[in-house]
């Protein structure tokens, strides 16, 4: 099916000659009086649609509208947001961005950013269905007929399901002449059912256990999750999990199912890998990492068989995009090659601090919050074969996929994760499902461990939300991975 | 120059103008009911990292929320443009009419009747004047103190307006604008490591000075850290460590929609003991603790909610919804998360001081733990209580009564009840911390002493 292109003509920023004025506006006010300024512009609307048992629908639709400007003054960042509502509104957000930069130099070790060559163009998701064209009833019957399915079992105490789209027009002008004009759409959707009896409560999640899935496409995405057919099985397993024995605790090989692939590369390589965490930026919330300055380009992290990458040019995800939330064009990059780290996912300043290549992966939350680091589309690259073929491998050992509980240091380095689902492997073959399962490591130990990847077939890519910053922000982003076969892992830790 | 939003530190709207534009909304609406809720917020943070103050941040948020009622159910539509709040109204109540002709019954939502709200001092002069020139000079001598200690100083020093109005179509109005200041600062030296925050409605309150001054001092006393042992040890929580765990109460059945699905502490053991009598926690927004607030999002007047009275279970938090659902008023606790179902949440979370000081507490631990602060703890199983987590910064071994090795960073699984039953001290003195993903949300908790808390990360046994 083609491209929609009126997916993509909503709003008032959907017009470049209204932005631009907006834009060169604000701009004008830092202009002489600043080092570096880049201005934000952001419309987003927003749909979520909630269905619970025993519980009436809940819908919402949010939009908003705002600037955020950020400028650099005698060597000292200054940054102010505020909602668009008037002309005056982009020149009131330079002025205060410029007072919160005056107030802190003298203050503060001055930053130099490398300039950068202008970089301008247009980027839009590619859109099938427009998620915001299709109609109430068609939602709400599916989600009717998804809550039906999950809650057959009394057992079944409570279950949601939700639809969600978004659509957002970012535009960026910094004061060394890009200008750029970018517009996302995602949807996504889910559903979780929540078991409770035998003295027990358990749950079960469908397609990810993070407020359920979501890409950088139409409602196509939606009818791909088969989100009916699926909610049986939830129900079922989250009912079965009740009186399923609990996962052994020692020692064990085991294959880890696609998106407790994907919560290990979120929590233990995208994060590590974030140049301002290394940097110390973020040690007093968010924290650093187990991996320093020096240790790129020659750290071992991991087996041969992982190669984790970073590329945003790939459509269709979450962390998909042409520029980030600074300019930066988009590139590929390879982070982990074949177990060493090669590159960090850095932002301007700190690749200007540190002598690090720049990666382009400022991300920012809106426009009312500051660009940091935060991963794009990070994902592991696949090796070769399928799920059978890498269970055949294991012989004995456990299968377990779908994160349920998630713990890691502030270094990145000491995790402890526990999964929805876990199933006893013997000879190759799934055998008893099994409850609790858990295990835990250390990032090195646990990637070094790993022996083989399954093949591009099984590959699959989750959405993630993530928060970082002080005040925090959510970064919206996307992993891949297929599942993966561990030696020798600590499993039963909690 | 003019604009819709007030300029430099004031709330993003006059109280008369964000009533205003409220009640303008439900007069214009359509629908058979509405509620249309004004949230705003202008906060200045002054956040700083080794020697630069990187991330120096002026925000100014506003969103006019408008839920439409149709047939009893309901829809929200809300903007950042306050001048188009009637049609946001609209379009709201459009939405409410199509989720209500797709439905194959009646819904049952409704909103809030009129009630006494009540009074609180929220706006503190203090914080009004806490501008960049006083937070630059905290941070100085954070970066000034660390750096004569040959250490390092990370933080973020803060004030912040917060507003929020409801106004609905059963006669609701209410207004509220609150002040609110918060530091954080960690400070490594060597790998020593020590941590503070707080926030309050008063800047004068948060004893930034001293606080900073001590946590210099603390970091220095941290250096030459060991692991930290495996085994149940006998701890001593300072108030970040133990606000964290207050964090968990509701995911244990404080809330209305786990107590009206039978899940949980509040449908199981209403009434019992079940942790020790030293233990006093309420959902409490009329504290002067944390972040009060007197209404929530529907407009509901709050009241204290008490989670354990003497270490006995009281009451779930509760919205319109899930009050109905189980018979009762609502506490005014009905928030709306991002990615999330609207659901009633704990938000200004407190538990009652003791006598005790802190160093009474640790002179009364022959050995055991002392923990500042918790990191990335989670859910591990709500049935039993279960987190885990790690710890984090400012963590030492006691022995004799005393403070001796400091620990590095150490795993740790443990039912957050089953710690609880075993308090047998309170310190007298409460910090305060935000909640994340919680409008206006905060945990305010002294120091506890507690036993068999478990570090390390073996294996369990099977069942445990």
């Amino acid at each position: 099916m083609p491209s929609d292109p009126s997916a993509h003509v909503w709003g008032e920023l959907a017009d470049d000659a209204v932005a631009d004025r907006i834009v060169e506006s604000a701009l004008a006010v830092a202009d002489g009086h600043s080092e570096y300024a880049d201005v934000r512009l952001i419309e987003a609307e927003e749909m979520r649609l909630y269905t619970q048992v025993g519980a009436d629908p809940d819908e919402r639709l949010e939009h908003s509208r705002g600037i955020g400007v950020r400028v650099l003054v005698d060597g000292a960042w200054g940054f102010a947001s505020r909602p668009l509502m008037d002309r005056e509104d982009a020149e009131v957000a330079a002025r205060q961005a410029l007072a919160s930069a005056r107030a802190s130099a003298g203050v503060t070790a001055p930053v130099k950013l490398e300039p950068m060559s202008p970089a301008s163009g247009r980027y839009e998701s590619a859109v099938e269905i427009d998620p915001f064209t299709v109609g109430a009833d068609v939602r709400q019957c599916l989600l009717d007929e998804v809550l039906a399915n999950v809650s057959r079992s009394s057992s079944v105490v409570a279950a949601q399901a939700g639809l969600n789209a978004k659509r957002q027009h970012r535009h960026l002008g910094n004061s060394e002449g890009s200008r750029q004009h970018q517009h996302f759409v995602e949807t996504g959707g889910g559903v979780i059912a929540t078991a409770s009896g035998h003295g027990d409560v358990q749950r079960r999640s469908y397609p990810n256990s993070f407020h359920g899935n979501t890409a950088g496409a139409g409602w196509e995405y939606v009818a791909t999750l088969d989100l009916a057919a699926q909610a049986v099985r939830v129900g079922e397993e989250a009912v079965a999990l009740l009186t399923a024995p609990v996962a052994p605790a020692g020692r064990a090989d085991v294959v880890l199912g696609p998106q407790q692939v994907s919560l290990q590369i979120h929590e233990s390589s995208g994060h590590a890998l974030e140049l301002d965490r290394i940097l110390g930026d973020e040690a007093n919330y968010a924290g650093t990492s187990f991996i320093g300055v020096d240790d790129i380009g020659s750290l071992r992290y991991g087996s041969p068989a992982v190669t984790i990458t970073s590329d945003p040019t790939i459509p269709g995800t979450r962390g998909s995009f042409a520029f980030d939330d600074e300019g930066t064009p988009a590139r590929r990059t390879r982070l982990v090659d074949e177990g060493i780290v090669r590159a960090t996912l850095s932002n301007r300043d700190a690749a200007a601090r540190s002598g690090q290549e720049l990666t382009g992966a400022a991300r920012a939350d809106g426009w009312g919050y500051l660009p940091v680091c935060f991963a794009t589309h990070v994902y592991l690259e696949p090796g070769s074969g399928s799920l059978d073929e890498l269970l055949d491998r294991l012989g004995d050992g456990v299968y377990a996929d779908d994160n349920r509980s998630w713990s890691i240091d502030n270094r990145r380095w000491n995790f402890q994760f526990g999964t929805e689902v876990a199933y006893e492997v013997r000879n190759g073959k799934r055998g008893r499902l099994l409850k609790n399962f858990s295990y835990g490591g250390t990032t090195p130990q646990f990637w070094g461990s790993v022996e083989a990847v399954a093949g591009p077939e099984e590959l699959r890519i989750f959405g993630y939300p993530c928060g970082k910053g002080e005040p925090k922000q959510w970064g919206f982003l996307s992993h891949a991975a297929a599942p993966v076969l561990v030696r020798d892992l600590r499993i039963g830790v909690a | 120059m003019m604009t819709v939003l007030q300029q430099g530190f004031a709330s993003p709207l006059t109280a008369d103008r964000a009533l205003e534009i409220a009640d303008a909304a439900v007069r214009g609406s359509a629908a058979d009911a509405v509620e249309v809720t004004v949230l705003g917020r202008t906060g200045e943070y002054t956040r700083f990292a080794g020697d630069r103050i990187h991330q120096p941040q002026d925000i100014t948020e506003v969103t006019a929320m408008v839920k439409a009622v149709v047939d009893g159910h309901a829809a929200r539509a809300s903007t950042s443009d306050l001048r188009s709040v009637a049609e946001t109204a609209q379009r709201a109540a459009g939405l409410a009419r199509e989720l209500a002709g797709a439905a194959n019954r009646p819904g049952s939502v409704v909103v809030a009747e009129p009630a006494q709200i009540p009074e609180l001092r929220l706006r503190h002069d203090d914080t009004v004047a806490f501008d960049a020139g006083r937070r630059v000079a905290l941070v100085r001598r954070a970066m000034d103190g660390a750096r004569a200690r040959s250490g390092q100083a990370y933080g973020m020093i803060g004030r912040a307006l917060t507003q929020i109005a409801v106004a609905n179509s059963a006669g609701v109005s209410v207004e509220a604008s609150a002040t609110e200041a918060s530091g954080s600062l960690t400070v490594a030296v060597d790998d020593g490591t020590a941590h503070w925050i707080d926030l309050h409605r008063s800047a004068d309150a948060l004893g930034a000075e001293g606080a900073i001054d001590a946590t210099l001092d603390r970091a220095v006393r941290g250096r030459g850290r060991i692991a930290v042992p495996d085994g149940e040890f006998t701890v001593v929580l300072g108030p970040e460590a133990a606000g964290e765990l207050l964090g968990f109460l509701e995911a244990f059945g404080f809330s209305g929609d786990l107590a009206a699905a039978g899940v949980g502490v509040c449908a199981q053991n209403h009434g019992d003991r079940l942790v020790a009598p030293t233990v006093s926690v309420a959902d409490d927004a009329l504290s002067s603790y944390g972040l009060p607030i007197p209404f929530d999002f529907e407009g509901t007047a709050k009241r204290r909610v008490p989670f354990f009275e003497r270490g006995v279970v009281g009451e779930p938090v509760t919205d319109l919804a899930t009050a109905a659902a189980l018979g009762t008023p609502s506490t005014g606790h009905a928030h709306i998360a991002r990615e999330e179902v609207p659901h009633p949440v704990a938000a200004n979370v407190v538990m009652e001081p003791g006598t005790a000081t802190e160093a009474d507490l640790i002179a009364g631990v022959d050995r055991g733990i002392y923990v500042e602060r918790f990191w990335y703890t989670r859910l591990v199983d709500r049935s039993a209580s279960t987190i885990t987590g790690v710890s984090r910064d400012g963590c030492f071994l006691i022995e004799n009564g005393r403070l001796t090795q400091p620990l590095a960073t150490g795993r740790f699984t443990q039912s957050v009840l089953g710690f609880l039953a075993t308090v047998d001290g309170v310190g007298d003195t409460v910090r305060s911390q935000p909640v994340m993903n919680v409008w206006n949300g905060s945990a305010s908790a002294p120091a506890l002493r507690g036993h068999g808390f478990r570090f390390g990360s073996r294996p369990l046994e099977a069942g445990k």
